[in-house]
């Protein structure tokens, strides 16, 4: 399926998720164990056949560029398209500094590129969205509808009312309504990803750029809904969107969940990541693990419950690790008791130290921290 | 384009005594230590060492290997000029041109590859040990010595040292007469089967070795003895630190469990000297409530709800509750089902244990003439409750195992 090419938005930062997008966007929060958010949309892409990916960045972007590399580790490094990374030196030379208003302004910076793709078709997509999706499914679906653009949304509402978008489906089967920033979720959620043919793009780009017009659920969706036919196409799987420290716990507790795994990591469409060099992890003769999510690498010699440890993590004897995230290369000394802490890549906390926090409120320990 | 020192890795070997782990790969390409096959080892110390050129000569069921070096990107052999390359045997004009007879044809048989390179030295590995080397300062003892040959030795005790071919050296470690396993040795320096020659030595010798009719055309054979005796200076280079070769299924099995001691096996997780492999894209893996871990490696895409004790387990193992693993080796892909036993065993790729089965058994319950590690070739399907003796061998045939 040549005729698809992929755009990615990595350029959001929450606040809502505080220490974790410090020094990275949302895009490159680690995740799963041994992934960043990004390899999920990414692999999606990939194994619907899209060859040609767009990257469109801005700000905090080091760590997502180290993540990415040439793109070979997902297949995308290629002589002809492949992995194409666009930061906003464009944009940064007509506007000065300031984040991207909208995905419209984004798009407008990478214009000439976009003029440049050698497909017919684009999907966009935010890169917040935790999900193994039928993307080549979407695209058939697309091209059967004859519509201007097909919105890929759910029934089952996911995220946060103030930032997601909400169709109403009119008599015909299009989108009759589209509803941005309300305070209340309704049972037909925009999924953030778009599939509309290159030269609409081309042309809602003129315009929203000469008309200073910058969201595209806002602006085009709903500002110019009433010419634009817009075919809904439902995916109900499991999807989970990472909004806020709280929805990043809870969501990747989920993944003890043996069904979310098997409709995440299918074997048919796996989510590749960045390669690294680790071996097997090590279970020490004093190690007690029950219900654990762990990478390669680790050295396991304490106890661990209920929690997910990346690559490359140390627990240490008589530490303790109870309903926690830590992320690659944390270290977690002897005798320390950890309960419901989330920490960030190559945290230490020495031996003997006690670190509570709660479901509703995990405690983050920022990158590189030693407590 | 010049390289100073290109590595020639000899894998054409079958490794008869691995039995059914070698019925369909190359030794090379057994699986080892959780995420590796053995051919890992040298491959990522050469990239450590500074050698991009790896020349991997192959002749038995090179499909799997071939296919796993692939074109070298995990270990960064990749390069423009360079890299890693698999090296069959080929026909020549006039349908001359033969298999590898021995480990000084293959070399002899590529020599037109060697010449690509121009090099002044070249490292001549086998993919058959377990180690951790710096082939940089191998070749620094080389020029060192101003040797024609440099040969890498390791201190073994006396009373092994009649297992071994045995370099006698000087007061300079400089070797005098080599012996292969003598039953009197004179010294406890054994060859490693690594050896770094200086190019336009070793091709003078591998033509006249070539010429000789009597030759078996390899090098401990032959080779080297005929550089002794014509008086070229052979060094040695001691080498300390971990090695083990892993031509037999006790061997491959200890092998495997001195890994598992983090400190005193081969040092897998120091960042300083990294093993590279290729590794499928897996999920991280998963212990259930039931699982239970002791003293043992868990890989990739595993799913382990049983009692896991002193065992190695590759990726996509998956371990039912109720099973027991000890001191085993789990190959990718196998499965044993719920409360199944699985002692002192090596399961290759793909095995099926199913429930209540068990396979194998610890030292202290069998008589000493009965035991043995017990061995499943890959794809062997052992029934619910169906019982493996310590010591069997099964192969799978196209429907199931069969002893």
């Amino acid at each position: 399926m040549n005729n698809l090419h992929g755009i990615l938005f990595t350029y959001q930062s929450n606040a809502n998720l505080r220490e974790l997008t410090e020094h990275r966007t949302i895009a490159s929060i680690p995740y799963g164990g041994q992934y960043r958010i990004i390899d999920f949309m990414l692999s999606n892409f990939v194994n619907a056949g899209i060859t040609d990916v767009g990257v469109l960045m801005h700000e905090s972007y080091q760590s997502l560029l180290d993540h990415l590399g040439s793109g070979k580790d997902w297949d995308l490094s290629r002589k002809w398209g492949g992995l194409k990374i666009l930061p906003p030196f464009a944009y940064a030379k007509k506007r000065g500094s300031g984040e991207f208003r909208g995905e419209m302004e984004a798009l407008g910076g990478v214009y000439t590129y976009l003029q440049q793709i050698r497909q017919e078709y684009v999907i966009l997509s935010t890169c917040d969205l935790v999900a193994n999706l039928p993307i080549a499914d979407f695209f058939e679906s697309h091209l059967k509808s004859g519509a201007d653009i097909t919105a890929v949304c759910t029934h089952t509402p996911i995220a946060a009312p103030e930032s997601a978008t909400y169709f109403s489906i009119g008599p015909d089967g299009l989108v009759s309504d589209v509803l941005c920033g309300g305070h209340k979720s309704l049972d037909c959620e925009s999924l953030d990803i778009y599939i509309l043919s290159k030269s609409l793009l081309l042309s809602l780009i003129d315009y929203c750029v000469s008309h200073n017009l910058t969201s595209f659920s806002r602006d085009v969706l709903l500002g110019m809904g009433h010419s634009l036919s817009i075919h809904p196409c439902f995916y109900d799987g499991y999807a989970a969107r990472i909004q806020s420290k709280t929805a990043y716990y809870s969501k990747s507790i989920e993944l003890f969940d043996p069904t979310v795994r098997a409709s995440l990591f299918r074997p048919d469409q796996p989510i590749r990541t960045k390669d690294r060099w680790d071996p097997s992890t090590y279970y020490g003769p004093d190690a007690q693990v029950e219900d654990a999510l762990v990478a390669d690498g680790c050295i396991i010699e304490g106890t661990v419950k209920n929690s997910i440890l990346f690559r490359g993590v140390r627990i240490k004897k008589g530490a303790s690790v109870e309903n926690c995230i830590l992320m690659q290369d944390t270290s977690i000394q002897e005798d320390a008791v950890l309960r419901c802490v989330i920490a960030d890549k190559s945290v230490t906390v020495h031996s003997g130290r006690m670190l509570m926090g709660h479901e509703s409120y995990p405690l983050v320990l920022a990158k590189g921290q030693s407590v | 384009m010049k390289k100073e020192c290109i590595a020639m890795l000899l894998a054409g070997g079958q490794g008869s005594r691995l039995y059914a782990l070698t019925s369909k790969v190359a030794k090379p390409a057994v699986p080892f230590g959780g995420k590796y096959r053995i051919i890992d080892f040298p491959l990522s110390n050469c990239v450590n060492s500074g050698i991009d050129t790896v020349g991997v000569l192959t002749q038995y069921q090179p499909l799997e290997l071939s296919n796993y070096i692939g074109i070298g990107q995990p270990w960064d052999l990749d390069r423009t000029v360079g890299g890693v390359h698999i090296l069959p045997p080929y026909v020549k004009e006039g349908s001359k041109g033969t298999w590898y007879k021995g480990t000084a044809n293959a070399i002899y048989q590529n020599m037109g590859f060697i010449s690509l390179y121009d090099p002044d030295y070249v490292l001549i590995l086998s993919g058959d040990h377990i180690y951790k080397m710096d082939y940089s300062a191998l070749l620094a003892r080389h020029k060192q010595a101003g040797a024609a040959c440099t040969i890498s030795v390791l201190e073994v005790p006396m009373e092994e040292a009649s297992r071994f071919g045995i370099m006698n050296v000087n007061e300079d470690d400089i070797v005098y007469e080599f012996e292969e396993k003598p039953k009197q040795p004179k010294s406890n320096l054994a060859s490693m089967g690594i050896y770094i020659f200086t190019w336009s030595k070793l091709r003078e010798y591998l033509i006249a070795d070539e010429e000789n009719p009597a030759s078996s055309n390899d090098f401990g054979g032959d080779v080297i003895p005929a550089m002794l005796n014509a008086g070229e200076i052979m060094a040695a280079y001691r080498f300390s630190g971990y090695w083990k070769d892993v031509g037999t299924i006790v061997s491959f099995w200890d092998a495997n469990m001195d890994i598992l001691s983090v400190h005193s096996g081969v040092q897998l997780y120091d960042k300083s000297w990294p093993i590279y492999c290729r590794t499928p894209t897996l999920p991280p893996h998963v212990i259930g409530q039931t699982g239970t871990l002791s003293h043992s490696l868990v890989s990739g895409g595993c799913e382990v709800c049983g009692k896991v004790e002193n065992s190695v387990l590759f990726h996509s193992v998956s371990v039912g509750e109720g099973a027991k693993i000890r001191y085993s080796i789990l190959m990718p892909g196998t499965v044993v089902e719920k409360d199944a036993i699985v002692e002192y065993a090596i399961l290759a790729e793909n095995t099926h244990i199913g429930q209540g089965a068990r396979v194998g058994a610890a030292p202290c319950n069998v008589p000493p003439e009965d035991w043995g590690v017990a061995v499943l070739g890959s794809g062997v399907c052992i029934a619910d409750h169906q019982v493996v003796p310590p010591k069997a061998m099964l192969e799978s045939t196209e429907e199931e195992g069969h002893i």
